[in-house]
């Protein structure tokens, strides 16, 4: 037997690897392992300056380095980590994925300011010790010490490089992974909040739950298209689809179960219960975080798979995924309305603009997929800064969310009145903000692929939502304010950048589109 | 030797004996029913670590079948990381959430059970059912040699492949085990605020200075004076019991039934020698106590 | 030898192993049945207790409803931890002679990472048990 071990003296080649193209996750994930170590050997007061330091150069080399591949990268793009002999590589560098990375760095570092403030409540939003049992006198007394876990950054840094990998996955394994990166951080930080920590610890568990389902979900689906297309490569599970003799029950199984796995990260309709509540309990920052980039790589995966895998099958799940749309458009509209919390109206605004991605999402055109990813740009920014806002505004407990708090905030502070509202009509997609021209591109999309029926749909329910954003404006600027109501705190430099970066881009794109429309459009998937 | 173990009794059953050996007939028909038992046991016990334990014994006939479908390094795997490190994982849950903590039984949505078990037992049912239907008209394939790994068998096809063509998520895997290590330490650990550790030599002088209760440490018992049982207490220079070496477990033992008995014989007021004596009244131990730290 | 191997589909190596289980199994059985049957039978509460040292088991908190400190489960993470690396390094060391010194470079980097987590537990005193 031994010499049996010993007896294959070939050598396997090395992998091709474009170290260019994939610098900007390695970099991302490098600052993060940089910043654990950094928690284990700095003192305790140098750690938020030095983290944010750490978090912030990491994310603008990455975009340094994402923007310099981009001035000269390959026409249609490249796989890399390819094997010697294979077709295809692990990793998919083609414009759909740089625009997503360009979005998610984007999003990360406005996320990762408003993480990082300090200025909102003493000592940053995050509780400085997570292990004391929450309820306890020393948990009340966390919420007087200054001082946070740090932790946060690293965790955030290894979500977003999670995320940059999703979108460019490009086998169902390394998704299945880069799954798990982003979404493990996610369930600890929604459970860090420095205020109502039984409620996000709540959010936190029912997260984690959830989302193992979820992921439990997709693997199941990844291993029956494995046992369909014998690869878990996207570009051989669609070969397969056009000439295997194997039963088709196994691929629409498989289809079915990942396709599932991938909305319950997006929130997308039925599966979209974890996201009111872990909205609302989640730190308001993370809430943001997690609205803007996790929508942005569950959709970025979502477009891939559906186009470059599954597409040959696409008559099959078309049907499915309409009733989804419009079952998470319906959900949206209607429960927002009878919501007495932002962040729930907000999250079940979420939901609805899931379904409103989801439209553009099974649009297999170019438009469709240059209009879903403007979208996801779109819907982005406006969610940040939304979040942005909604810490604002506060009282003795912490934050203000509850409706009636907000009532006559425009007779207290016109600008963060005036900028909100401005962002509810993103939301509402009311033309010269960003969130119109996504909106109209999506739908035009659908339309210009046959999907009248939907697009109508989806117009009802975009009219339903824009009431419940309209009856905030309305209560903001036409009632009278509370006695006794919330103040609005003055941001310190971070979250004023963070929602002024959310706010002028949500300007900027809806004005002037076309650039960020021309590179969306600038190519497809690499096949 | 077909890769799934459902087709090879589809086949089995159709006459394929050249397909399906005798042995692995019946490690199939052993070992799939086991695991199936422990499922069910796994869901339907009351007690948690005994639900997890039926949970082993799912895992182990899994890891077992592998082995016997030409997969043995998936097989020692699973055994070694799910029955051993992540079993030990959901046991530490489980007594930290405490061993006799259970979940109240009440149903907090109406009916919500009894949907639940709707929706499972018809999802389970399409997707077996489907399934079985279509792994019927499978090709069984030649299987990896688990002895060449030029074949892809075995630890060594998956090396090669872990080292090709999954490079990136097998580095991807590090970043996961880093956060979740992150994860853990920062929901479970505490700082302690009480400063440096005291060392040895700090104890001692607190110890001392009256710190504590007692300056040396506790008697052990009097195992190979008279006896070698924990029970025996041990002697102090006056030949009398020292207290503090008798276990709180031991009351049935012939030294306790003893003391006791002498109790009873002499009356409970009764001053006697033994050193029992000084546990009876908590005032009295109390006082010394207080006697002491002065 | 490896011919036998193959056409018994390799299962054959495992005789031993499932003769070893056996051997084990019926060994427990017996040793479970024949003590009652031939030890004398003197119990006291003693006993009856995990472990019969001298040391007294500590109980648990009664306050906790018996749980057992978190600070295990830290200790668990880190076995879980090198588990896993120990799980990926079989495969590396099988096929070391094939993927070479690219092989090495890339699971020194995984083993690299893998340990950053646990200098983090050990600098911020995870490790220490009191």
């Amino acid at each position: 037997m031994p010499q049996q071990f010993l007896a294959q003296g070939e050598q396997l080649q090395v992998p091709a690897i474009d170290f260019a193209a994939v610098l900007p996750i390695l970099i991302v994930f490098g600052a993060a392992s940089i910043g654990v170590l950094l928690e284990a050997f700095l003192p305790k007061h140098q750690r938020w300056s030095s983290q944010i330091a750490l978090s912030l150069t990491g994310i603008v080399g990455a975009g340094i380095a994402l923007a310099a591949y981009i001035s000269d990268a390959p026409e249609g793009g490249i796989t890399t980590f390819m094997a010697q002999g294979a077709t295809t590589g692990a990793i998919a560098v083609d414009t759909p994925a740089l625009f997503l990375w360009g979005t998610l760095l984007a999003l990360g570092l406005a996320s990762l300011l408003m993480i990082g403030d300090r200025s909102l409540e003493p000592g940053g939003a995050f509780i400085s010790q997570a292990g004391l049992q929450s309820g306890g006198l020393q948990t009340r007394e966390q919420a007087n010490v200054t001082g946070m876990q740090t932790e946060i950054f690293p965790l955030t840094l290894f979500a977003l490089g999670g995320m940059m990998t999703f979108v460019a996955a490009n086998d169902l394994l390394t998704m299945f992974i880069a799954l798990e990166v982003l979404s493990l951080p996610l369930y600890l930080m929604a459970g860090l909040a420095r205020r109502r920590r039984l409620l996000s610890q709540e959010a936190a568990v029912k997260y984690f739950l959830l989302g193992a389902f979820a992921s439990a979900f997709f693997l199941y689906g990844v291993a029956l298209l494995y046992g369909y297309a014998g690869s878990v490569k996207l570009a051989e599970i669609a070969a397969a689809t056009a000439g295997s003799s194997a039963s088709d029950t196994l691929l629409y199984a498989g289809i079915g179960l990942v396709v599932v796995g991938l909305l319950f990260k997006g929130s997308v309709g039925p599966f979209h219960t974890w996201t009111p509540d872990v909205y609302q309990g989640a730190p308001t920052p993370v809430t943001g975080f997690m609205a803007a980039c996790t929508k942005v790589a569950a959709f970025g995966g979502m477009l891939r798979v559906l186009t470059v895998a599954f597409e040959p099958a696409s008559w099959e799940w078309e049907v499915p995924l309409w009733l989804i749309a419009v079952i998470s458009m319906a959900i949206g509209a209607i429960f927002g309305l009878t919501q007495r919390d932002l962040k729930r109206m907000i999250a079940y605004s979420s939901i609805a603009h899931a379904g409103f991605l989801v439209v553009g999402a099974m649009t297999l055109t170019e438009d469709g997929l240059s209009s879903t990813l403007f979208y996801l740009l779109a819907y982005g920014f406006t969610t940040i800064a939304v979040f942005g806002v909604i810490s604002l505004v506060r009282d003795a407990n912490g934050e203000a969310t509850d409706l009636s708090s907000w009532a006559g905030l425009a007779k207290r502070s016109p600008l963060v009145a005036g900028v909100f509202t401005f962002l509810l009509l993103a939301l509402a997609g009311i033309p010269l903000t960003s969130g119109f021209i996504g909106k109209f591109a999506v739908f035009s999309a659908a339309l210009a692929d046959g999907n009248a029926a939907l697009v109508v749909i989806a117009l009802v329910a975009s009219a339903v939502a824009a009431f419940f954003y309209l009856r905030v404006v309305v209560l903001m600027y036409f009632s009278e304010p509370a006695a006794e109501g919330p103040a609005v705190t003055v941001p310190g430099a971070f979250t004023t950048a963070a929602i002024t970066l959310g706010t002028a881009a949500t300007l900027v794109l809806g004005i002037v589109p076309a650039f960020a429309l021309n590179w969306a459009s600038a190519g497809g998937f690499v096949p | 030797m077909t890769s799934f173990s459902q087709a090879a009794v589809v086949l089995a059953q159709q006459g394929g004996e050249d397909v399906v050996g005798t042995g692995e007939a019946i490690a199939f028909w052993v070992l799939g029913p086991l695991a199936l038992a422990g499922g069910l046991g796994m869901i339907f016990v009351r007690n948690a670590v005994h639900s997890a334990l039926w949970l082993v014994v799912s895992m182990l006939s899994f890891g077992v079948l592998y082995i016997v479908q030409s997969a043995p390094f998936l097989g020692f795997t699973q055994i070694i990381v799910y029955t051993g490190a992540v079993m030990m994982l959901f046991l530490f849950v489980l007594m930290m959430a405490g061993r006799d903590s259970a979940d109240s039984m009440v149903e907090v949505l109406r009916g919500q059970r009894l949907l639940a078990a709707l929706f499972g037992i018809g999802f389970a049912t399409l997707l077996v059912g489907a399934l079985a239907r279509s792994l019927v008209n499978v090709q069984a394939q030649v299987p990896p040699d688990p002895y060449d790994p030029a074949r892809g068998g075995g630890a060594g096809g998956l090396g090669r492949l872990v080292f090709t063509d999954f490079l990136f998520a097998f580095e991807l895997t590090a970043a996961l085990l880093i956060v979740a290590a992150l994860a853990g330490i920062v929901l479970a650990y505490r700082d302690r605020r009480e400063g440096p550790k005291r060392s040895q030599r700090d104890l001692v002088e607190a110890r001392f200075r009256g710190e504590y209760k007692r300056r040396s440490p506790q008697p052990g018992p009097g195992v190979f004076a008279t006896g070698n049982s924990v029970a025996t207490p041990a002697l102090l220079p006056d030949g009398s019991i020292a207290p503090e070496s008798l276990s709180e477990l031991i009351e049935s033992t012939n030294t306790a039934r003893l003391i006791a008995e002498q109790d009873r014989v002499l009356g409970s007021q009764a001053e006697h020698d033994d050193s029992r004596a000084l546990l009876a009244g908590e005032d009295e131990q109390g006082s010394e106590q207080e006697g002491e730290r002065k | 030898m490896p011919d036998d191997i193959a056409a018994s589909g390799g299962l054959d190596a495992y005789l031993p192993l499932v003769m070893l289980l056996a051997l084990s199994f019926g060994f427990a059985v017996f040793s479970v049945a024949i003590a009652p049957l031939v030890g004398p039978k003197r119990f006291n509460k003693a006993k009856s207790e995990p472990y019969e040292c001298g040391i007294e088991p500590s109980p648990q908190p009664v306050a906790g409803g018996g749980r057992i400190p978190v600070k295990f489960y830290l200790t668990g993470m880190l076995f879980i931890l090198f588990d896993i690396e120990m799980v990926f390094l079989y495969p590396y060391a099988v096929a070391a002679d094939a993927v070479g010194m690219f092989g090495f470079i890339a699971v020194t980097i995984f083993i690299v990472a893998i340990t950053i987590p646990y200098v983090y537990e050990w600098a911020r005193g995870g490790l220490e048990w009191d």
